[in-house]
C-alpha cells in the first residue's frame, strides 16, 4: 500500500513537472488575428490563398511557442468583395473577436473601406493582395502596412519594358473600380512620361460578363499593346473572349500583378501565351527563396503558392513586431514594424519602409509560356517604389484625356 | 475599308447576335402583355430559371443539346402551373393586381434559385467552340450559332403566328379575348398554354445566352429592363414590332459602344426610347390607344 502511495505521488509530481516545463502556449492564452477577404465570387482565388498563407505562418509560430506566449488563432470572414460587408466584418473581427491583427481585404475598394475601421479602432492592418495606390498615400494611417506592390510600383516596372520591347501605342482597358482605376492612372502617367502613346482607355464594371461591346473601340484605336488591369474571374472571361475574337493574336498583351494566378494559367494557356505580367512571386521562378517557400507550401497544401500567399509574411512581420515591442499594444507594435527587415519571407529578405509602411519588393517580369509564368527580367524594388507621398495624390492633375500624337 | 471590316462589321454582328436573343426574350413578354394587359415582371426570372434548368439537365445528361430541349419544357411547366395557381384568379381584376403579383413572383423565383443553387456565378461551356475567319475578322463560332439559332426560332415563331390555326387563335386572344370566348374557344386553356410557351421561350433565351453571360440569380433583372424597352419601342403587344425593336436596340447598343463607354450606353438607349415615345407613342408597330 505504501508503495502504491509513493507511485501515485511520483506520477503526480512528474505530471506537474511536465506542465511547468511546457511552453507558455499550453496556458491557454490566445491571441486572435483576422483574415478578411473574398471567399466566394470574382476574387475567390486570392482570398483562399491569403487564408492558406496565414495558416502556414500561424502553424510555424505556434510550433515555436506562439507570439508573446500566446497561441495564435485565425478568425476568417468573407467580405463578399464589397466595401459595405467588408466594413461590417472588420468591425465584427475587431470589436467582437478582439483581433490584434487584421489581414485583408482582397479587393482594393474593400481594403480602403476597411482602413477607416482599422484607423478608428487602432488595429494593425496588413494588406497582401490589394494594389490601389491610395492605401499608402491619401488613405494611409499609422496602423496600415502592405507587402503587395501597388499600382505605382507596378506601372513603373511595366511601362519601360512595354515601351522598349512591346510597342509604343497602348490601349488601357481596366476594371472600373478602385484597383483598375488606380492601375490605369498610374500606368498612363508612367507610359506617357517615358514618351509612349496611350491611344485609348476604357473601364468595364467589376464582374462584367460580356466584354465584346468594348472590343470595337479597342480595334478602332489600333494599338500595338493592350494593357489589361483586371483580376480574378474577370481576367479569365476577358482573355477567353479576346482570344475567341482573334485579338490575342492581333495585339501584344500585358497586365498587372494580380491579373491571373498561376493556378488559372494552364486552363487558358493558349489565350495567355506571350502575355507579359509583373509579379513579385512565381512558383516557376528559380530564385532559391521562392523555391523554398513554394516547396513548403506545396508540402502542406499539395499545390503551388502564388502572390496571395504573401499574407504569410504579413503574419510573420506582425509577430516579429509584437515580440520586439513586447506587447500587443497597437501603437507600440506599429512603431516596432517601421524599418523592420525579415529574412525568411516568401521572397527572401524584405524591409518595411518607415515613411509609408510599404515593403520594398523586388519584382520580376514574366512571360506566359505554355501556361507557366517564366521570368524574363528582374526589377529592383528601390527602382519602382517611388518617393513616399503620404497624404498626397501621386498623380495629381491626372486626366484620362487621350493626347493625340 | 479596314475600319469597315475591323471595326464596324464586328460591331454590327454583335448587335445582330444580341438583338436576336433579346427578340426571343421580348417576344414572350409582348405576347403576355397582349393577353393579360400587364407587364410580366417575372419574365426575367423565367429567363434565369431556363439557364439553371439547363445546368441541372446538363449535370444529368452531359449534353447542352438535350438541355436546349428539356430546360424550356421544364420552365414551361413551371410557368403553366404559376399561371393556373396565381394569375388565373385575378384576371378579372385591375391590371395593377397582375403587376404586383408578377413582381412578387419574380422575387420568389429569384430567391428560390438562390436557395437551391446558391448565389455564385456558374458557367455553361459553349457547345460550339473555336472561331471562324469571316470577311477579314475573327468571330466566335458560338455567337454565330446563337445568331443562326435565334433567327431560325424567330422565323419559326412568325410562321406559327401567321400560318397555323393555333397561332391565329393566340393572336385573336391578344386582340380580343372576350370575342374569342364568345366564339367557343377555350380561352383559359389558350391563356395557360401561351403563358407556358412564353416562359419556355424566355428559358430558351436564358440557356442560349448562358455561355456568354454566365448564370447567376440576378441575371434576369439585368435583361428584363432591356426587354421592357424593346416591348415599349416595338409597340405594346406588337410581336413584329418587338422583333424589330430588339434588333434596333441590339445594333444601337453595339454601335454606340464605339463612341461611348458601353457602361453608359444604357443612357443612349433610354434616350431612344424617350424620343420614340414623344414622336410616336404607340411605338414602331403598336396599336393606337395603348399608350396614347
Amino acid at each position: 500500500m505504501r508503495r502504491m502511495t509513493w507511485l501515485v505521488v511520483l506520477r503526480a509530481l512528474a505530471l506537474a513537472g511536465s506542465w511547468m516545463a511546457a511552453p507558455a502556449l499550453s496556458q491557454s492564452k490566445v491571441v486572435k488575428i483576422g483574415d478578411l477577404g473574398s471567399k466566394v465570387g470574382v476574387f475567390e482565388g486570392y482570398g483562399k490563398y491569403q487564408t492558406m498563407g496565414m495558416q502556414m505562418a500561424v502553424e510555424e509560430l505556434n510550433a515555436k511557442g506562439g507570439v508573446l506566449g500566446h497561441k495564435v488563432e485565425i478568425v476568417s470572414e468573407d467580405d463578399e468583395t464589397k466595401p459595405a460587408p467588408a466594413v461590417r466584418k472588420a468591425e465584427k473581427l475587431i470589436l467582437q473577436d478582439d483581433v490584434k491583427l487584421l489581414v485583408g481585404a482582397v479587393s482594393s475598394g474593400a481594403t480602403m473601406a476597411v482602413m477607416d475601421v482599422t484607423k478608428k479602432h487602432k488595429t494593425i492592418h496588413w494588406n497582401s493582395v490589394s494594389c490601389a495606390e491610395f492605401m499608402r498615400t491619401t488613405k494611409f494611417h499609422k496602423y496600415y502596412f502592405s507587402n503587395q506592390p501597388d499600382s505605382r510600383m507596378q506601372a513603373n516596372g511595366l511601362a519601360k519594358y512595354i515601351l522598349d520591347k512591346m510597342g509604343k501605342k497602348v490601349y488601357i482597358f481596366y476594371t472600373d473600380y478602385a484597383m483598375g482605376q488606380s492601375d490605369g492612372r498610374q500606368f498612363k502617367t508612367a507610359f506617357e512620361k517615358l514618351g509612349g502613346e496611350v491611344v485609348g482607355v476604357a473601364g468595364a464594371p467589376l464582374d462584367t460578363k460580356d466584354f465584346s461591346p468594348w472590343f470595337g473601340a479597342i480595334n478602332q484605336s489600333t494599338p500595338d499593346v493592350l494593357f489589361l488591369a483586371f483580376a480574378g474571374t474577370d481576367s479569365l472571361r476577358l482573355m477567353t473572349q479576346l482570344h475567341s475574337f482573334g485579338m490575342t493574336k492581333k495585339y501584344r498583351l500585358a497586365g498587372i500583378d494580380c491579373f491571373l494566378l498561376q493556378q488559372d494559367l494552364p486552363a487558358i494557356a493558349e489565350p495567355m501565351e506571350g502575355f507579359v505580367q509583373l509579379n513579385h512571386f512565381s512558383a516557376f521562378n528559380p530564385d532559391p527563396n521562392m523555391q523554398a517557400f513554394n516547396a513548403k507550401f506545396k508540402k502542406k497544401y499539395g499545390i503551388d503558392a502564388n502572390i496571395a500567399s504573401g499574407a504569410y509574411d504579413a503574419v510573420l512581420f506582425w509577430a516579429a513586431a509584437a515580440e520586439k515591442a513586447k506587447t500587443f499594444d497597437p501603437d507600440k507594435v506599429a512603431e516596432a514594424h517601421e524599418g523592420m527587415c525579415l529574412e525568411n519571407t516568401h521572397i527572401g529578405k524584405q524591409c518595411i519602409r518607415k515613411d509609408d509602411h510599404q515593403v520594398v519588393m523586388d519584382m520580376h517580369l514574366y512571360r506566359v509560356e505554355k501556361g507557366r509564368n517564366i521570368p524574363i527580367a528582374r526589377i529592383a524594388g528601390s527602382d519602382t517604389i517611388g518617393e513616399p507621398m503620404v497624404g498626397k495624390d501621386p498623380v495629381e492633375g491626372f486626366t484620362w484625356e487621350i493626347k493625340k500624337k | 475599308m479596314d475600319y469597315l471590316v475591323g471595326v464596324l462589321l464586328p460591331q454590327l454582328l454583335h448587335g445582330l447576335v444580341f438583338g436576336a436573343a433579346l427578340g426571343l426574350l421580348a417576344l414572350g413578354l409582348t405576347v403576355i402583355f397582349g393577353l393579360l394587359g400587364v407587364m410580366n415582371f417575372a419574365h426575367g426570372e423565367l429567363y434565369m430559371l431556363g439557364a439553371y434548368a439547363g445546368i441541372a439537365v446538363i449535370g444529368v445528361t452531359h449534353s447542352f443539346w438535350v438541355a436546349l430541349i428539356a430546360a424550356p419544357i421544364l420552365v414551361g411547366v413551371v410557368a403553366a402551373v404559376t399561371e393556373m395557381a396565381t394569375l388565373r384568379p385575378i384576371y378579372r381584376r385591375e391590371p395593377l393586381y397582375g403587376l404586383i403579383l408578377t413582381f412578387g413572383l419574380a422575387l420568389v423565383f429569384r430567391e428560390g434559385a438562390r436557395q437551391i443553387w446558391g448565389g455564385d456565378m456558374r458557367r455553361i461551356l459553349p457547345p460550339v467552340t473555336g472561331s471562324t475567319p469571316l470577311l477579314g475578322m475573327t468571330y466566335p463560332n458560338y455567337r454565330l450559332f446563337l445568331l443562326a439559332a435565334s433567327s431560325i426560332l424567330l422565323l419559326a415563331l412568325w410562321l406559327f403566328f401567321t400560318r397555323t390555326r393555333a397561332g391565329i387563335v393566340v393572336r385573336a386572344a391578344v386582340q380580343d379575348a372576350q370575342m374569342l370566348d364568345g366564339l367557343g374557344v377555350n380561352v383559359r386553356r389558350v391563356f395557360t398554354l401561351t403563358f407556358a410557351a412564353s416562359g419556355a421561350l424566355a428559358a430558351l433565351a436564358g440557356l442560349l445566352l448562358a455561355p456568354i453571360f454566365t448564370v447567376y440569380p440576378q441575371m434576369g433583372v439585368e435583361m428584363i429592363l432591356l426587354a421592357f424597352i424593346v416591348v415599349i419601342l416595338g409597340g405594346m403587344g406588337s410581336m413584329g414590332g418587338s422583333v424589330i425593336a430588339a434588333f434596333v436596340i441590339g445594333i444601337a447598343q453595339s454601335l454606340f459602344s464605339l463612341w461611348m463607354n458601353p457602361q453608359r450606353v444604357a443612357i443612349a438607349i433610354f434616350g431612344i426610347m424617350i424620343l420614340v415615345l414623344i414622336v410616336r407613342p404607340r411605338g414602331f408597330l403598336g396599336r393606337e390607344g395603348v399608350l396614347e
